[in-house]
């Protein structure tokens, strides 16, 4: 049989409006030869990544998708399975921004409940072009209890940093699970001693 | 078409597997640990790296026979996948899109990477 030679398996989706710059961020931006060639013709679906967090080897999936599907078809099947999400819109482009309400309930909708995300403000390196601030960026992050980013693809800022974050808070979650399961075994094996429950305030 | 240059089994391939760690050839970045894949040899017609525009639009192709063959995509360091052509996903460098450096079938679940188009290091 193979060793398996990873610990944890995490599956990541990038979402956002059209020309946010999803398939920029997914792979490293490059205006070289490559972007004419037979792979981009047919486009990237996802990739694997290999990080080491905490002295976990874990593999990362992360799915590009097509910001022209738009909310209404970016349904159940596309969310099946994810674990973190990177929304991303373009600090060049209101709209972008504007749309990013429009995902979160997309996602709330059909993603699954406990679905870590993040807001990436991407194209930061384009600031005299800015649009929508910072702060605002912030804010409606804070509103929704997400984690936040500025990026930028093309100067590869935060790109790494953003996927470790996204990566880590998975990993505390699941580490939170693990520690809720031995927990309830250790409740389970308890129980035959029956020891009744101590009343130390009003007994 | 001509023969692609064949790759000396000694040098890279010890107990029937890949002996050295495979990177991308143009940015480094790591695909396979060493002895993951297994290899093989099987003749597959694989799009160039790099396709001459010229040539009114046809996929220009050629035969390779070298492979490894990858049985679950999670022994993958970094790799990225296309979306599916006819029962495939064309594989290609995680970090620069350089590829196809193989192909991934969908009915089989396994990969195969190209022993020319990658770094052995
Ligand atoms: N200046 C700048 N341009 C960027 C950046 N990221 C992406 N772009 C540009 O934005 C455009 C759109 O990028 P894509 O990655 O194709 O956008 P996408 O979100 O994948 O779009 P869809 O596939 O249509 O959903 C391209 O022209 C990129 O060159 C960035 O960080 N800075
Ligand atoms: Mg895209
Ligand atoms: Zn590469």
């Amino acid at each position: 049989m193979a060793k398996k030679t990873y610990d944890l398996l995490f599956k990541l989706l990038l979402i956002g409006d059209s020309g946010v710059g999803k398939t920029c961020i997914l792979f490293r931006f490059s205006d070289n030869h490559f972007t004419t060639t037979f792979i981009s013709t047919i486009g990237i679906d996802f990739k694997i990544k290999t990080v080491e967090l905490r002295g976990k080897k874990i593999k990362l999936q992360i799915w590009d998708t097509a910001g022209q599907e738009r909310f209404h078809t970016i349904t159940t099947s596309y969310y099946r399975g994810a674990m973190g999400i990177m929304l991303v819109y373009d600090i060049t482009n209101e709209k972008t921004f504007d749309d990013i309400v429009k995902w979160l309930r997309n996602i709330d909708e059909h993603a699954n409940e406990d679905v870590e995300k993040m807001i990436l403000g991407n194209k930061c390196d384009m600031e005299e072009k800015r649009v929508v601030s910072k702060e605002r960026g912030e804010a409606i992050a804070r509103e929704h209890g997400i984690r936040f980013m500025e990026t930028s693809a093309k100067s590869n800022i935060n790109i790494e940093r953003a996927f470790s974050e996204l990566a880590e808070a998975i990993l505390d979650k699941t580490a939170g699970r693990e520690a809720d399961a031995d927990a309830a075994r250790i409740a389970v094996e308890r129980r035959p001693s029956r020891a009744p429950p101590a009343r130390a305030c009003c007994s | 078409m001509d023969k692609p240059a064949e790759m000396s089994q000694k040098d890279y391939v010890e107990d029937g597997q890949n002996k050295l760690i495979i990177k991308c050839k143009f940015c480094g970045s790591k695909i396979l640990d060493k002895k993951s894949a297994k290899y093989i040899m099987q003749e597959k017609e694989l799009p160039f790296m790099q396709q001459d525009t010229r040539k009114g639009g046809e996929v220009q192709i050629e035969t390779i026979n070298q492979f490894y063959h990858v049985e679950n995509m999670y022994t993958f360091e970094n790799i990225g996948f296309t979306h599916t052509v006819a029962n495939h996903k064309y594989l290609s460098c995680a970090d620069c899109y350089a590829g196809p450096l193989g192909y991934y079938e969908i009915d089989t679940k396994h990969s195969y990477v190209a022993l020319t188009r990658v770094e052995h290091c």
